[in-house]
């Protein structure tokens, strides 16, 4: 008998609960996130940002934490340990309670991929505050991009300025009208909302989303490309059903030692990531609408600080 | 530095903000959208069960 999604938002609140009371900094984001903040979304998975300082004793937690008797494992292969020093490089760790029907997924995050301020400052009760679930949400997937403005119009309706980053519905852009409404240094931040009023909002707003998606699917390829190596290495280990969490850890923790740089993206460059999206932009969009793109160094800065 | 709407303004603004989320979810889901936390939470979790029993997979 499959679990509830009753059961399954009971398990992952209970989990946050005993991880914060442990001194785990963590908080509930992405599909389970968007319904509190009134977008509803039905997910089986549970994707939580964890401070990388806390990664350890997240890992003892999980190692206990039982779903109808099984404890965890690590979910798939390709899945690097749940370990600080590649949790500050971007790196994501995955876990699954797999028995008879009762399911239940964690995704775990050091870094909120393309948050442009600590996360760690702004939860609201069991989830990452609006601001960072939003931005987590541009990524190279169509389907993500109205939860991106449903949550930035609910910032805006709220108050909170800052929702007038995350609107990317023309309509509702020029309905908010931040050309008149918005503060200097936003528009600063996203030249387009200049355009609200002018007709060369369509094309300039679909070149912002194209650049946003172009980010994303090269900051993809480039984790893809630096996990082969462990992906080889960890594949010999042929590690038995029921091997304890603890096990699988070690393991892990030796492959990529070896085989998983820490941060690849720094590695790469952010310069060379802008420029090779700016570069396949250029493809596909006229130069003009491409002269209001905004300035996403402030998304990229906290890889390794 | 938050913005106070001026209620003609919000009013408007609440119209455009349902509208959106009609174009980009649907009648049903708007509706949903803007239930209460607690309603909207009960319809997700109904959302849900109802798809693992039909032996949806998902992402």
């Amino acid at each position: 008998m499959s679990l509830t999604y009753a059961e399954l938002e009971r398990f992952y609140e209970d989990l946050v609960a005993r991880a914060r009371s442990r001194g785990v900094v963590c908080a509930i984001t992405s599909g389970m996130a968007c319904v509190a903040f009134g977008v509803a979304q039905s997910t089986q998975d549970c994707d939580l940002l964890c401070a990388p300082d806390s990664t350890g004793k997240l890992l003892d937690l999980l190692s206990e934490t039982k779903l109808e008797g099984h404890p965890p494992d690590y979910r798939g292969r390709m899945t690097p340990p749940l370990d600080a020093r590649w949790f500050r490089g971007g790196w994501t760790s995955h876990f699954a309670w797999e028995r008879l029907g009762s399911e239940a997924y964690l995704d775990i995050f050091g870094l909120a991929p393309r948050g442009s301020s600590p996360w760690e400052a702004e939860i609201r009760g069991f989830y990452a505050g609006p601001h960072t679930v939003a931005e987590m949400k541009r990524t190279n997937r169509a389907k993500d991009w109205p939860f991106v403005t449903a949550i930035g119009a609910r910032m805006l309706a709220a108050g909170d300025p800052r929702g007038w980053l995350h609107i990317y519905d023309e309509t509702l852009l020029r309905a908010f009208d931040g050309a008149a409404h918005a503060p200097e240094d936003l528009l600063k931040r996203r030249p387009i909302l200049e355009l609200a009023k002018d007709s060369r909002l369509r094309p300039a707003l679909h070149a912002e989303i194209q650049f946003w998606h172009e980010l994303d699917r090269i900051r993809l390829h480039i984790y893809e490309r630096a996990v082969r190596p462990y992906w080889t290495a960890l594949r010999k280990s042929r590690l038995p059903s029921g091997t304890p969490l603890a096990v699988q850890h070690a393991i892990r923790v030796r492959c990529a030692e070896n085989h998983l740089p820490v941060d690849p993206l720094r590695d790469y460059g952010v310069d060379r990531l802008m420029a090779e999206a700016r570069e396949a932009l250029a493809q596909m969009v006229h130069p003009s609408a491409a002269a209001w793109l905004p300035d996403v160094r402030g998304h990229f800065k906290l890889y390794s600080e | 530095r938050k913005i106070v709407w001026p209620p003609a303004v919000r009013r408007k603004l609440r119209r455009a903000i349902y509208d959106f989320h009609v174009r980009a979810f649907g009648e049903e889901m708007a509706r949903v959208n803007f239930l209460p936390l607690k309603e909207r939470r009960r319809y997700v979790a109904e959302m849900y069960d109802h798809a693992v029993r039909k032996g949806v997979k998902f992402d």
